[in-house]
């Protein structure tokens, strides 16, 4: 007889379903960084993202006979609720999403400082804070595509079976989001150009 | 390659995702000849690179270990509700199929009962009006009755009394049967009274009476009578007739019929 721990996830939602509530931590501890990290990628806020986090898996507690097997995995289920979870939340409470966090940025220091010298960790900080605000301002539709796509590096497929559409609009949003966040930063990197001239100019007025 | 062609897998070029090794050299060569081309790809190389750093950056970040306290916990609260959970799926349609049928035999019941009420309430109302309490002088033009309930007249208190019925109308009843029938006029065996069918008063839509409504006795002038086509002894003109006038809820009367 196998661990628990090998379990599938499918196997897990069952015995968690039939009240093992072993399964159910398990099956938290595997999924629950995707589930968080999407919602924090979609939403900006790690507060949002912790709230959404212990919706869906409280779903999943109550609802967890909705999910068929024959209709995707356990973690496309999950990462689907979640996605209406964080849809409700731009939708509904739009006021409550702040475009940084004091988390990101404990975070951003933790990790450049550990494998860069100072001026290059600024500039990677910036860089990240920089495509940070570009994703955020991405549409829903484009901003999904990202994240999946490229921030939680999913293949078409695993995206097109969470977001319930074809892999083709998968392919074409990316596309288009990508056009969009080269645009975005370009911009945005112009307006830096031009404060930084303007500051200049001040300087030896 | 042309450009549009490079346009359509520059994304897939710049994440380094798996393409045609002969498509992917056409594109590189393709770059080296159109400078717009050359800056589209390096935008996308540079934009790859940045998102690359931002999931770097969030790769680590997990939910707080407080939340699998709090799930864990409320799984335990749910167990205790576990034999109702269990059964959910089975017990919850079965308990809204019999909370849909009790439904629609309770409407059903419940629009027999306002639809059969109107025909119930003259019964009411008609058994124990006795001549004797009629007022003598209620003179009430027809044509007021057509207004609202302070337009119609009296009301006049039921008393269940069989037995001070009035004979000579009874008798009349019996002795003119198939003309009564021929004018429309139906006998109550139970009272004694005889009555017209109820007549409209103006415009009289069924729908008004489904919400229920009030029959209420009133003593007219025998000239009313004529006001409807009915036959008047002239000899008997200035003496009155009972009637009922069957009021709605909104106190407007919408029908009226003739006892005897």
């Amino acid at each position: 007889m196998k661990a628990k721990s090998d379990f599938s996830d499918s196997e897990l939602l069952r015995s968690m379903l039939a009240g093992d509530e072993e399964a159910l931590a398990l099956l938290y501890r595997r999924r629950q960084a995707g589930v968080f990290r999407f919602a924090l990628q979609m939403c900006g806020s790690p507060a949002v993202a912790e709230d959404i986090t212990q919706e869906v898996f409280m779903f999943l507690m109550r609802q967890g006979r909705a999910f068929d097997p024959t209709r995707g995995s356990v973690n496309a289920f999950l990462m689907g609720v979640a996605r209406n979870y964080v849809l409700r939340r731009l939708y509904g409470e739009q006021f409550l999403i702040p475009l940084a966090d004091d988390f990101e940025e404990d975070s951003v220091l933790e990790h450049s400082d550990a494998d860069h010298g100072p001026l290059e960790n600024l500039m990677r900080a910036e860089t990240i804070e920089t495509v940070r605000r570009a994703v955020l301002s991405l549409p829903e539709r484009y901003r999904e595509v990202v994240v999946l796509c490229e921030l939680q590096d999913m293949s078409y497929v695993e995206a097109a079976e969470i977001l319930g559409c074809a892999i083709g609009t998968i392919r074409s949003r990316l596309h288009r989001a990508r056009a969009l966040l080269v645009e975005k930063l370009k911009t945005e990197g112009e307006e830096n150009t031009n404060a930084a001239t303007v500051k200049s100019a001040r300087c030896f007025a | 390659m042309n450009c549009q062609k490079f346009e359509s897998i520059v994304g897939e070029l710049a994440r380094g995702r798996i393409i045609g090794a002969d498509i992917r050299q056409d594109a590189l060569v393709h770059t080296g000849d159109c400078p717009r081309c050359a800056l589209r790809f390096r935008n996308e190389d540079m934009l790859t690179r940045a998102l690359q750093m931002l999931a770097l950056e969030t790769e680590s970040a997990q939910a707080p270990n407080r939340i699998e306290g709090h799930l864990l916990q409320a799984f335990r609260e749910q167990k205790l509700l576990q034999p109702v959970y269990l059964v959910n799926g089975r017990l919850r349609y079965w308990v809204s199929a019999a909370a849909a049928v009790l439904l629609i035999v309770a409407s059903v019941i419940a629009i027999r009962w306002r639809t059969e009420r109107p025909v119930a309430q003259p019964a009411t109302f008609a058994v124990g009006h006795t001549e004797g309490r009629v007022p003598e002088k209620l003179p009430v033009a027809i044509d007021r009755l057509r207004g609202p309930t302070d337009n119609v007249v009296k009301y006049l208190p039921t008393s269940r009394k069989p037995g001070r019925r009035s004979e000579s109308f009874v008798a009349k009843a019996r002795s003119t049967e198939t003309q009564k029938k021929a004018n429309g006029v139906a006998a109550n065996n139970v009272t004694g009274e005889i009555a017209t069918e109820f007549m409209p008063l103006g415009y009289l839509n069924a729908a008004n009476l489904q919400d229920g409504g009030q029959m209420v006795r009133v003593a007219l002038p025998r000239s009313a009578m004529a006001s409807f086509g009915l036959p008047v002894n002239m000899d008997r003109y200035n003496e009155t007739v009972k009637a009922d006038v069957l009021l709605g809820v909104d106190g407007v009367a919408h029908a009226i019929r003739f006892v005897q």
